[in-house]
C-alpha cells in the first residue's frame, strides 16, 4: 500500500513539475503546481504510514497506553495538514497574480512577461 | 528578559489586530505596526545586550509545554539575537521609509510587512525543520504580497516568477524534510544533528533535497533570475528588506542545516558560495540599472557568506565574527543603498548624479560602498582580514584567490558607479525631499559606522576607529561647514603636531618618510589656502590619505600596515576623483590600487601561517617554499603604487587630472608609500629566488624599464601635467632600481630619490598648476613666453629641472653620483644600460617643459597673465630654498640614514668627513662645487655686464627672420610635436602595449558578462528549469566528486 | 686634495693656456678641413680677429634675462668642466679644482652649459634656436650612451672614479693605456666622441644650411664672444677627459698639446669624409653601431 501511495505521489510530483515547466499558460502552470503539491502530500502521508495500524486519534478505541503500538506516526499527518493550508494560500496568491497579469497584458502566456531580464 | 517568542507573538498579533481595524484608520494601523516593529526590535536588542555583555546564555524556548522533539522549540543565542535585531530594525526602518506608500495601500500591506518581518525572525529562531518550512512559506507569501507595493508595473511579473520558483523549492524542501524525518524520527534540527550519521548515510538524498532547497532560497547564482527581477522592480524599501533581512535569515537557516550535514557538506556550501560570489560580481559589471546591479551584488555577497559558512571547520571560534562581519556589513550597506535608490528618480547608474550637491547623501553613498567592499574601518575589513589569514594559513589558496578576485570585480563596478554619480553631468531630476527617508538612510550610515566600531573592538588587531590619525581625519567630516582657511590651518597644525609627537619613536628611515609625508604634506597644504569657500569633501579625503600614510610608517604588524595602506588608498581615490575630468582615471587608480592591495593581503596571508597578529618582522622568518611567493605578491602589490611599468597606466591620467594642489600630494607624497613598502619588504626578506630567478634581479629590470618608458613617454606629451606624471614613473623606476640593487649605495640612492623627487615634483606640479590656472590650458604649445609674466614660477621650474636632470651643482647630482658608485658593485650590469639611456632622455622632457611654457613666443591671449597666486608660489619658494640647502648639505638628511642602512648592508658606506663625501670609488664635495661654479658664473656674468651693459631690450618679434616679421606667435613658437625626429627614431617604444593589454582584459570581462547574462531570459519557466538544472548539476558534481 | 688660495692663479693659468690653444686649434682644424675640400680656409689667428670684432660691435640687444645669461651659462659650463678635471697628470699646479668631485661630476657638468645655453636661446623666441636645441637633445641621448657605458667599464676596470687615479693606473708605457687594455670600451667611447664634436656626420644641431647655426641664431656681439671662447675651451676640456680616461693622460704640456690635437683630429678626419646625418639617422647609427660595443664592454668588464 505504502509503496503504491508513495510511487503515485512521486509520479504526481513529476507530472506536476513537468506540467508547470512545459505549459505556457499561467493557469495551467498553477494547476500543475497543485498537482505537484498533492503528490508531495501523498508522499508525506505514505512515509508516515505503518501497515496494519489505525489512525492516530486517541479515543475509546485506542487507549493511551497502547497508542504507541497501535497508531501510525501522527507527525507526517500534521505536516500534511499544514502543507495543505499553506499550499492553498500560495495557490490563491498565484491565482490573484494570474488575474492581475491578465489584466495588465490581456494574455496568460508566461513568455509574454519578459520585460525584466538580464 | 522578555522571551524571544514575543518577537513572533507581537508581530503576528499586530498583524491580526490590524486586520481587525477599520479601513479608514490608516494612521492607527500604521502606528500599531510601527509600535510592533519597535517592540520586536527592542526585544531583540535587549537580548543582544544581555548576551553580548556575557551576563546571559543562549536560551531554548519551549512551546506546548513539551520538550523537543515532541514540540517545536526556538532558540535565542547571540547570533539569533543579532540577526533578529537586524531583521526587525530593517523592517522598522523600511516601514518608516514606506510611510506614504503604506498609507496609500492600507492595512493589508501593513499586515503583510509585519508577517514578513515576523516570519524572517522565525526562520532565525526556530530549531524545527518543519517549522522552518512554514516560516519560509510565510516569507514567500509575504514577498509575493509586498512586491506589489512597487509603482513599477513589471513587478507583477516578477512576483509571479518568484512564486513559481518558490513552488519548486517547496516541493524539494518538503520531500527532503519528510524523508529526513523518516530516517531519524525527529524534526528537531539539533536532534537530527546528533543523528547526523543516519541522515547522511541513510538519507543522503533527503538531506541533499532539504539543503539545496534552503540554498535555493538564498537565490544562488546562476539559478536566480526570478530574484534579480524582484530586486529590480520591487519597491526599494522592500528590496532592502529582501536583501538585508530575508537573505540573512536564509543564510542562518543554511547554517543550521550544515549542523546536520556535518563536515562533508561544507565544501558544497563553499563551492556554491564562491561560484556565486565571482559569477554574480562578473555579471554585475554589465549592469546599467542601479537596483538590478544591487541585486547582483546581493547575490554575490550572500554567496561570499555562504562560502564562509562552508569554512567553519577552519575558522573555529572566529567563525561568528567573520561571517557576521561580512553579513552585517552587506545587510546594512545593501539596505542603505536600496533606500538611497528610492531618493533617485532615474534608474540608470548615471542618474545618481542627482546626488551631487547633497554632501550628506554622497557621504552615505561612499560609506555604503566602503562597507560593501570591506574597506577599513568597517566590519567587513576586520572579517576579511581574519578570513584571508585563516585561508592562507591552511593553504586554501584557490578559494582565497577567488574571493579576492571577486572582491576586486565588485569594487570595480561599485567605484565606477560612485565615480559616475559624482562626476557626470548633474541629473536634472531632483532628489526626493522626504526627511523620513533621509533619516532612515542616515540611521543606516550610523549603523554602519557603529558596526565598524564594534567589530574593531572585537578584533584582536585593535580598533582602527580609536587610531588618532584616523580620528583626526574623520573629525574633518564634522568641520565641513567651516571655511577653507580654518580647516586648512587645522590640518596643517594637526599634521605638524603629529609629526612632532611621534618624532622620538622614528628610526632614521621612518624619519625621512615621515618628514616627507607629514611635514611635506603640510607644506603642500599651504597651496590649498588659495581655494575659496568650503571645499566640501577635500579635507576628509586628504586627511584620510595622510592618516593612512602616518599609520603606515609606524606600522609594526601586518594588519595595521594593511589597514593604513587601504586608508591611504581610499583617501587618495577621493582626492583624485575631485579633478574635473578625472572620473575614468580615478577609477583605474582605484582598481589598480585595490588589486595591488589584495595582492599584498594575499602575500601577508601566505606569510602569516594563520596568525592574524602577524608582525612585519615575521616576514624575515618565512621559510623557503613560500617565501619567494610572498615576496612576489608583496612586491607587485607595492609596485602598483610606485607605478612600475606594466602597472603604470593609471598614473598619468590620475596625476594630470587632479586638482592643482592635489597633484603634488598624490605625486610627490603618495608614490612614496609604495617605496616605503618595498623598503620594508626588502629589509625583512632580502632577495628571494623563484625557480632559480633572483627576484631582485627582476625588480632591477622593471625599475630600469620604468625609468626608460616613463622618461620616453614624458618627452612626447603635449600636456604639461601629463608630462610631469610620466616623469614620475621614470623617477620611481630609478628608485626601484636603486632598491633592487640590494647594496648600500643603491638604497641610499633610493632614499635620495624619495627626498628629491618629493621636492622637485611637488614644486613643478605647483608651478605648472599655477600656470595652467592662469592660462586656462595645460597644453604647453598653447603657452610660451611666460617668463617675464610669471618670473617666480619660472624660477621654480628652472631650479626644479636643473635638480631633476642631475646637473651639478643642485641636489639631483647627488642622486646620480650615488647611483654611479652603487652600480660599480652591482651584480647585474645589463639593466643599467636602460638607466643610462633614460638619463639623457630626461633632458628632453625637462627642456620641453620649461621652453614651451616660459620661453619662446608669448601668445596674444596671455599678454595680461599675472603671476600665480601667492599661496601657490609660497610653497614653491620654500621648496626652492630646500633644494638649495639640500644641494649644499645632503649629509643633513642622508648621514644618519647612511649609518642606519649599514645594519643591512655594512659594505660600501660613505665617508662624511669634512666637506667632502667619499665612497670606495670616488669623492664629491657639494659645497666646493657650488663655490667653484658660483665664482666662475659670477665672474663671467660680471664680465658680460661690463662689456655689454648697454644691451637694449627688444620686442618679441625683433628676431633674425630673413628681414621679415614673423606672422603670429602661434606660427613662430616652435612647440607642438617638439621632438618629431625623436619620435621617428624611437617612437615604436611608446606604443601603448600595456594599456592595450589591460583594456583587452577589461573588455573580455565586460563582453563575457554581457554575453553570459543573457542566460536570464526573463521567462519564469526558463528560470524554473534553471532552478531544477542547478539542483541536478550540484547533485551530480557532489556525487561525482 | 684640498683647496688652497694658490690654486686660483694656477687655475687661471691653465685656463689661459687652454683657451689660447683652443683658439688656435679650432682654427687649424677649420683650415685642415678647408684644405681637404680644396678651399683656402681661414688664417690660424682668425678666432682672435673674430673676438675683437665681436667685442667691438656697438649694437647690442637682449631678449630678456635668460637670453642674457645663456652665454654665461655656456661658458661657465666649459670653464667649469676644465676646472673639475686635472689637466696635467702629476702636476699640482695644473690639477685645477679637481678636489671638488670625481669623474661623475665632470660627466654631468657637461650638461650645465648646454642646458643654460638652450634656455637662453629659447628666450630669444627664434624657432630655429628651438629646432636646433631639440635636435641637439635628441641626438645626445643616443650619442652619450656608448660613452657612459665606456666610462662605466673603465671605472670598473680601475675600480675608481677618480680621474687622477685612472691616469695613474695607465702610466708606465703605452701598452698600459686603456686604449690597449680595454679596446672595446675605447672604441665605443670614440664613436660617441664623434657625436659630441659638432662635426659631420653629426652636426645637424648647427646645420648651417637649413637652420642657420641653430641655437645661437640670435646671439651676437659680446654674447657671441663668450660663446666663441667656450667653443675653444669646451672641446678641449672634453678631450682632456677622453685623454685621461683612455689615452694615458698627459704628464707635460707638449704631450698634452699633441694628444689633444690627435684626438681632435679623429673627429675632423671622419667629418670631412662623411655627409651629414639627419637626427633619426644618427640615433639609429649610434644604437646600432656604438651601443653594442659599449654593452660588450660592460659585460666583459
Amino acid at each position: 500500500m505504502a509503496y503504491i501511495a508513495m510511487t503515485t505521489g512521486f509520479v504526481l510530483i513529476l507530472i506536476g513539475l513537468y506540467g508547470a515547466l512545459t505549459n505556457r499558460n499561467i493557469l495551467r502552470m498553477i494547476v500543475a503546481f497543485t498537482v505537484a503539491n498533492t503528490g508531495v502530500n501523498l508522499v508525506m502521508v505514505a512515509v508516515g504510514y505503518l501497515h496494519g495500524r489505525t489512525a492516530p486519534i486517541l479515543d475509546a478505541a485506542v487507549p493511551v497506553a497502547e497508542a504507541v503500538e497501535r497508531i501510525i506516526d501522527p507527525v507526517p499527518q500534521a505536516l500534511v495538514l499544514t502543507a495543505i493550508v499553506i499550499g492553498v494560500g500560495v495557490t490563491a496568491l498565484m491565482l490573484a497574480y494570474a488575474y492581475k497579469l491578465y489584466e495588465s497584458k490581456r494574455t496568460l502566456d508566461i513568455s509574454a512577461f519578459k520585460d525584466l531580464k538580464w | 528578559m522578555v522571551s524571544a517568542i514575543y518577537i513572533l507573538a507581537v508581530g503576528l498579533g499586530a498583524a491580526f489586530l490590524i486586520g481587525l481595524l477599520r479601513d479608514e484608520w490608516r494612521a492607527g494601523a500604521y502606528g500599531v505596526s510601527l509600535a510592533a516593529l519597535a517592540l520586536m526590535s527592542l526585544i531583540s536588542a535587549s537580548w543582544v545586550w544581555v548576551l553580548a555583555s556575557g551576563d546571559g546564555r543562549a536560551v531554548d524556548i519551549l512551546t506546548a509545554g513539551t520538550l523537543p522533539p515532541y514540540a517545536i522549540n526556538l532558540r535565542m543565542g547571540l547570533a539569533e539575537a543579532v540577526l533578529t535585531l537586524l531583521i526587525n530594525l530593517t523592517g522598522l526602518l523600511s516601514a518608516v521609509y514606506l510611510r506614504d506608500t503604506l498609507f496609500k495601500q492600507g492595512r493589508r500591506a501593513l499586515a503583510t510587512l509585519l508577517v514578513f518581518t515576523m516570519a524572517s525572525c522565525g526562520i532565525v529562531l526556530t530549531r524545527d525543520l518543519f517549522n522552518l518550512f512554514v516560516f519560509f512559506e510565510l516569507v514567500a507569501i509575504a514577498t509575493g504580497g509586498l512586491v506589489l507595493l512597487s509603482r513599477d508595473q513589471r513587478a507583477l511579473a516578477a512576483g509571479f516568477k518568484y512564486l513559481v520558483a518558490s513552488q519548486v523549492i517547496t516541493v524539494l524542501l518538503l520531500v527532503g524534510i519528510i524523508f529526513a524525518y523518516h530516517a531519524t524520527g525527529t524534526l528537531n534540527i539539533d536532534g537530527m544533528a546528533v543523528l547526523s550519521e543516519l541522515v547522511i548515510k541513510g538519507g543522503g538524498l533527503a538531506f541533499f533535497l532539504m539543503f539545496i532547497a534552503i540554498l535555493l532560497d538564498l537565490k544562488p547564482f546562476p539559478a536566480n533570475g526570478w530574484a534579480l527581477d524582484i530586486y529590480e522592480s520591487a519597491h526599494p524599501a522592500f528590496s532592502a528588506m529582501l536583501s538585508a533581512a530575508s537573505a540573512s535569515a536564509a543564510l542562518f537557516a543554511a547554517d543550521k542545516l550544515l549542523l546536520i550535514g556535518g563536515s562533508t557538506w561544507l565544501p558544497v556550501a563553499t563551492g556554491i558560495g564562491i561560484f556565486g560570489f565571482v559569477g554574480a560580481n562578473l555579471f554585475a559589471l554589465a549592469q546599467t540599472n542601479d537596483r538590478r546591479l544591487l541585486g547582483y551584488s546581493s547575490v554575490a555577497q550572500v554567496g561570499l557568506v555562504l562560502a564562509v559558512l562552508g569554512q567553519r571547520d577552519l575558522l573555529g571560534d572566529r567563525y561568528l565574527f567573520i561571517a557576521g562581519g561580512i553579513l552585517l556589513a552587506h545587510a546594512v550597506a545593501k539596505a542603505g543603498l536600496y533606500w538611497l535608490s528610492g531618493l533617485v528618480e532615474g534608474r540608470k547608474l548615471t542618474a545618481w548624479s542627482a546626488l551631487q550637491g547633497h554632501p550628506l547623501l554622497i557621504f552615505a553613498f561612499a560609506s555604503f560602498i566602503a562597507l560593501l567592499v570591506g574597506l577599513p574601518p568597517f566590519p567587513g575589513f576586520y572579517a576579511k582580514w581574519e578570513l584571508v589569514i585563516a585561508l592562507g594559513g591552511e593553504g586554501r589558496l584557490a578559494l582565497l584567490g577567488l574571493i579576492l578576485f571577486g572582491a576586486l570585480l565588485e569594487a570595480g563596478y561599485l567605484f565606477r558607479w560612485f565615480g559616475q554619480a559624482l562626476k557626470r553631468e548633474r541629473s536634472l531630476e531632483p532628489v526626493a525631499a522626504s526627511s523620513f527617508k533621509r533619516a532612515v538612510i542616515l540611521s543606516a550610515v550610523a549603523a554602519g559606522w557603529g558596526l565598524g566600531f564594534i567589530w574593531g573592538a572585537l578584533s584582536p588587531n585593535g580598533n582602527l576607529l580609536l587610531a588618532l590619525p584616523l580620528l583626526f581625519a574623520l573629525a574633518f567630516l564634522a568641520l565641513e561647514p567651516l571655511s577653507v582657511r580654518i580647516k586648512n590651518s587645522v590640518a596643517i597644525v594637526g599634521m605638524v603636531a603629529w609629526f612632532l609627537l611621534t618624532l622620538p619613536s622614528y628610526d632614521p628611515l621612518q624619519l625621512i618618510f615621515a618628514a616627507v609625508m607629514l611635514l611635506g604634506g603640510a607644506l603642500i597644504l599651504l597651496a590649498s589656502y588659495q581655494t575659496q569657500g568650503q571645499r566640501i569633501g577635500f579635507y576628509p579625503s586628504a586627511m584620510l590619505m595622510y592618516a593612512g600614510l602616518a599609520m603606515l610608517i609606524v606600522a609594526e604588524d601586518a594588519f595595521s600596515f594593511f589597514a593604513a595602506w587601504e586608508s591611504l588608498t581610499i583617501g587618495s581615490y577621493f582626492l583624485i576623483l575631485r579633478g574635473q575630468r578625472s572620473e575614468p582615471h580615478a577609477l583605474s587608480y582605484m582598481v589598480f590600487s585595490l588589486g595591488g592591495a589584495f595582492l599584498i593581503l594575499a602575500g601577508f596571508a601566505l606569510a602569516a601561517g594563520g596568525d592574524p597578529l602577524f608582525t612585519l618582522a615575521g616576514l624575515a622568518k618565512v621559510a623557503a617554499p613560500i617565501a619567494p611567493w610572498v615576496f612576489l605578491l608583496l612586491a607587485i602589490g607595492f609596485m602598483t603604487k610606485t607605478a612600475a611599468v606594466g602597472l603604470h597606466i593609471w598614473l598619468p591620467g590620475a596625476h594630470a587630472e587632479a586638482e592643482t594642489d592635489v597633484s603634488p600630494m598624490v605625486s610627490g607624497i603618495l608614490l612614496k608609500a609604495g617605496l616605503f613598502g618595498l623598503f620594508v619588504l626588502l629589509m625583512a626578506m632580502g632577495s628571494q629566488q623563484l625557480y632559480g630567478v633572483e627576484l631582485t634581479h627582476l625588480l632591477l629590470w622593471i625599475g630600469a624599464l620604468s625609468a626608460l618608458i616613463g622618461n620616453l613617454m614624458a618627452a612626447f606629451q603635449e600636456d604639461a601635467k601629463r608630462l610631469l606624471a610620466y616623469s614620475s614613473i621614470g623617477q620611481m623606476g630609478y628608485a626601484l632600481f636603486g632598491l633592487a640593487m640590494m647594496n648600500h649605495l643603491g638604497w641610499l640612492m633610493a632614499l635620495m630619490f624619495v627626498i628629491n623627487h618629493f621636492i622637485y615634483k611637488s614644486m613643478l606640479f605647483l608651478s605648472v598648476g599655477g600656470v595652467a590656472k592662469r592660462t586656462g590650458t595645460r597644453d604647453m604649445y598653447r603657452m610660451g613666453g611666460l617668463i617675464t609674466l610669471m618670473p617666480l614660477s619660472f624660477i621654480a621650474v628652472l631650479i626644479g629641472i636643473i635638480a631633476m636632470s642631475g646637473v651639478p651643482p643642485l641636489s639631483g647630482f647627488g642622486g646620480r653620483w650615488i647611483f654611479y658608485n652603487a652600480i660599480l658593485t652591482a651584480e647585474y650590469r645589463l639593466p643599467m644600460i636602460l638607466i643610462f639611456i633614460s638619463g639623457p632622455i630626461a633632458f628632453l622632457y625637462l627642456f620641453r617643459l620649461i621652453h614651451t611654457i616660459f620661453l619662446g613666443q608669448l601668445k596674444d591671449e596671455h599678454r595680461r597673465v599675472k603671476e600665480a597666486p601667492f599661496w601657490l608660489v609660497l610653497p614653491q619658494m620654500i621648496f626652492v630654498a630646500f633644494l638649495l640647502v639640500f644641494a649644499l648639505v645632503p649629509g643633513l638628511a642622508l648621514r644618519r640614514v647612511d649609518a642606519y642602512i649599514s645594519q643591512f648592508h655594512p659594505e660600501g658606506a660613505l665617508g662624511w668627513e669634512g666637506l667632502t663625501i667619499t665612497s670606495d670609488f670616488g669623492y664629491w664635495s657639494p659645497i666646493s662645487i657650488m663655490i667653484v661654479v658660483g665664482v666662475i658664473f659670477a665672474s663671467l656674468f660680471a664680465w658680460l655686464v661690463f662689456v655689454n651693459r648697454k644691451a637694449q631690450k627688444v620686442k618679441q618679434f625683433n628676431i633674425v627672420f630673413a628681414g621679415e616679421r614673423p606672422f603670429r606667435p602661434e606660427t613662430t613658437h616652435f612647440a607642438w610635436n617638439f621632438f618629431a625626429p625623436y619620435r621617428k627614431a624611437l617612437g615604436f617604444m611608446t606604443e601603448p602595449l600595456v594599456e592595450r593589454f589591460w583594456a583587452a582584459i577589461v573588455d573580455l570581462l565586460h563582453a563575457s558578462a554581457d554575453l553570459l547574462r543573457r542566460l536570464y531570459t526573463g521567462n519564469g519557466q526558463t528560470y524554473a528549469i534553471q532552478l531544477l538544472a542547478f539542483v541536478v548539476v550540484v547533485y551530480l558534481l557532489r556525487t561525482g566528486l | 686634495m684640498s683647496f688652497e688660495w694658490i690654486k686660483i692663479p694656477y687655475a687661471l693659468l691653465t685656463l689661459f693656456i687652454v683657451a689660447n690653444y683652443g683658439f688656435l686649434l679650432t682654427a687649424v682644424m677649420a683650415k685642415i678641413a678647408a684644405r681637404v675640400g680644396r678651399r683656402h680656409g681661414i688664417p690660424v689667428w682668425q678666432n682672435y680677429l673674430d673676438l675683437i670684432k665681436n667685442y667691438g660691435l656697438r649694437s647690442s640687444i637682449t631678449h630678456g634675462v635668460m637670453f642674457y645669461l645663456g652665454p654665461v651659462f655656456r661658458l661657465t659650463g666649459g670653464v667649469g668642466l676644465l676646472m673639475f678635471v686635472p689637466t696635467i697628470y702629476g702636476s699640482v699646479m695644473f690639477s685645477n679644482m679637481s678636489f671638488a668631485g670625481d669623474l661623475i661630476l665632470a660627466l654631468y657638468f657637461v650638461f650645465f652649459g648646454s642646458l643654460g645655453m638652450a634656455l637662453g636661446a629659447g628666450e630669444s623666441g627664434h624657432p630655429y634656436s628651438a629646432i636646433g636645441v631639440t635636435r641637439g637633445l635628441s641626438q645626445v641621448t643616443a650619442a652619450e650612451l656608448p660613452f657612459a657605458l665606456a666610462v662605466y667599464a673603465v671605472a670598473v676596470q680601475y675600480q675608481t672614479l677618480s680621474v687622477t687615479e685612472i691616469v695613474a693606473a695607465q702610466q708606465g708605457g703605452i701598452l698600459n693605456w686603456t686604449l690597449f687594455t680595454n679596446p672595446i670600451a675605447v672604441a665605443a667611447a670614440m664613436l660617441s666622441f664623434l657625436g659630441s664634436m659638432m662635426r659631420p656626420p653629426f652636426d645637424v644641431v648647427l646645420a648651417p644650411q637649413e637652420i642657420p647655426i641653430g641655437p645661437p641664431t640670435e646671439y651676437h656681439s659680446s654674447y657671441l664672444a663668450l660663446m666663441q671662447t667656450n667653443r675653444a675651451i669646451f672641446p678641449i676640456a672634453k678631450i682632456v677627459i677622453y685623454m685621461n680616461l683612455f689615452f694615458g693622460g698627459a704628464a707635460s704640456w707638449p704631450v698634452f698639446f699633441l694628444k689633444v690635437f690627435l684626438i681632435y683630429l679623429v673627429s675632423v678626419i671622419v667629418g670631412v669624409v662623411f655627409p651629414r646625418f639627419r637626427v633619426e639617422q644618427s640615433i639609429r647609427w649610434f644604437l646600432i653601431w656604438a651601443v653594442p660595443l659599449g654593452v660588450i664592454a660592460i659585460v666583459i668588464a
